[in-house]
């Protein structure tokens, strides 16, 4: 038996990836006490380990990749890890939304940053780890940057609006998202913003369908992921700067800017510099990710099937 | 710069000679205080159904209570927003309101606690209030030596 219409969209709103989940990390924000936020969070994670099941296996996929030799039942406590960290991190993201709370960063990189802040046109190349929304709007905030963010789109329509007006309000209006679908007016519209001098950052770890992607080697298997950034590099001649920010403990973050990189062709073949450039892009990925595993929130299965 | 949300951390620190501001900042704070007053209400809502439950029930106990949390917090939402409505409520959020209505329970619990025939029991009543005791003094004497 079918549900009618408007109960289906009702019901909808409850389902992992719904809105009513972040109306409610959002009530939390504004109503649980600091001190009891760790230990609701924990059973919130025990919650999702169970209900959020595809979210889980991408998680133990992932890891089976990253860490080869452990063993799997090891691997399912690592699962649970990385999702309490991700669900401290989607808390934290809300907490500097509603409250402006203050966290505590550590900079890897800074000079880095500096040149980022500078920059006339650049790209930022991060991946699903840590806070990449509090760090985009820290970013912007920080240095008065206006940042055009590409993202993965939300699956429930409610929650992407959600998720919009949230970043809006955290970065000030300084971040302005773009959805990462097969739109062929998206690339020209970021090509543009380069071009003008504006900062794109672009999340270079998940390929969406439909999306342009190209097959690379990461951490030893061969792997699709978008080639985007890097055509929009070469084309707009821009330099790629790989961006990371991570929780290192309770309200402290960690952010790495990497040195820049350039896809230049330098006489040679146009796909030839777009792989080199995701090349050097696979192995920063791999070195971010092996030791912060726990915060690779990549909840899609990226590697093929063993 | 040091930063603790309680009183009673900041001005340990302060006395340690720590340049100190209230901040959520520690991860010992809040996990061990968290853990404390959640456990707290383990124990004694276990002391409360004890004498109805086999004791392997027991632990099952933090699964009981989490969802009571879950329901005090938006009980405490609701006397909140009625506050708010009359006025007497001005808050930029619930955080204040809820962790007075949590500590004023605890704290009555407590007391409850201080009565009951069990020497373990009675201590850990004894202890959060020398706990809640102790906090609001430093938070006097924070007050006199003006924190910024």
């Amino acid at each position: 038996m079918r549900l009618p219409m408007h109960a289906r969209h009702w019901f909808r709103q409850f389902a992992v990836r719904g809105v009513f989940w972040r109306r409610y990390l959002d009530f939390g924000v504004t109503n649980l006490p600091i001190y009891l936020r760790a230990v609701m969070l924990f059973f919130w994670t025990c919650f999702f380990f169970f209900f959020a099941a595809p979210a889980r296996r991408a998680i133990l996929s992932n890891l089976s990749v990253i860490l080869p030799k452990s063993f799997r039942l090891t691997n399912y406590a690592r699962a649970w890890l990385t999702l309490y960290h991700f669900a401290w991190t989607i808390c934290d993201a809300a907490d500097h939304k509603l409250v402006h709370t203050e966290f505590v960063y550590e900079l890897e990189g800074e000079e880095f940053l500096k040149q980022l802040a500078a920059a006339r046109g650049a790209i930022v190349l991060t991946a699903h780890m840590g806070n990449y929304d509090l760090g985009a709007a820290l970013f912007a905030r920080r240095y008065q940057r206006e940042l055009h963010m590409v993202r993965a789109p939300e699956e429930d329509p409610e929650t992407a609006r959600h998720l919009d007006q949230s970043i809006a309000r955290a970065g000030a209006g300084g971040v302005k998202v773009a959805y990462n679908t097969s739109a062929t007016a998206l690339p020209l519209e970021l090509l543009n913003a380069l071009r003008a001098g504006e900062i794109v950052s672009i999340q270079g770890d998940r390929a969406m369908a439909g999306v342009s992607q190209r097959e690379a080697r990461l951490f030893g298997k061969v792997v699709s992921l978008p080639d985007g950034p890097f055509i929009l590099a070469l084309v707009a001649e821009v330099p790629i700067y790989p961006l990371f920010i991570w929780r290192t403990s309770f309200h402290h973050y960690k952010i790495l800017t990497g040195a820049p990189f350039y896809c230049r062709r330098d006489g040679g073949a146009r796909d030839a510099a777009v792989e080199a450039g995701l090349a050097t892009w696979c192995r920063t990925l791999e070195n971010v990710v092996r030791p912060n595993w726990s915060q690779w929130f990549s909840l899609v299965p990226i590697f093929p099937k063993r | 710069m040091k930063g603790y949300v309680f009183a009673l951390p900041r001005l340990i620190a302060r006395l340690a000679g720590c340049e100190v501001r209230r901040a959520e900042w520690s991860r010992w704070e809040v996990y061990s205080f968290g853990v404390f007053v959640f456990g707290m209400a383990c124990v004694i809502v276990g002391c409360a159904v004890l004498p109805f439950v086999r004791p392997p029930f027991l632990l099952l106990l933090p699964l009981v209570v989490w969802p009571a949390f879950l329901l005090l917090f938006y009980l405490n939402s609701l006397l909140a927003g009625t506050l708010r409505r009359l006025g007497l409520y001005a808050a930029a959020t619930n955080n204040p309101l809820q962790h007075f209505v949590i500590i004023s329970l605890m704290t009555l619990l407590a007391v409850w606690l201080t009565s009951v025939p069990n020497e373990w029991l009675r201590s850990l009543g004894i202890f959060w209030l020398v706990l809640v005791g102790l906090n609001l003094l430093a938070l006097a004497v924070l007050k006199i030596l003006h924190e910024p």
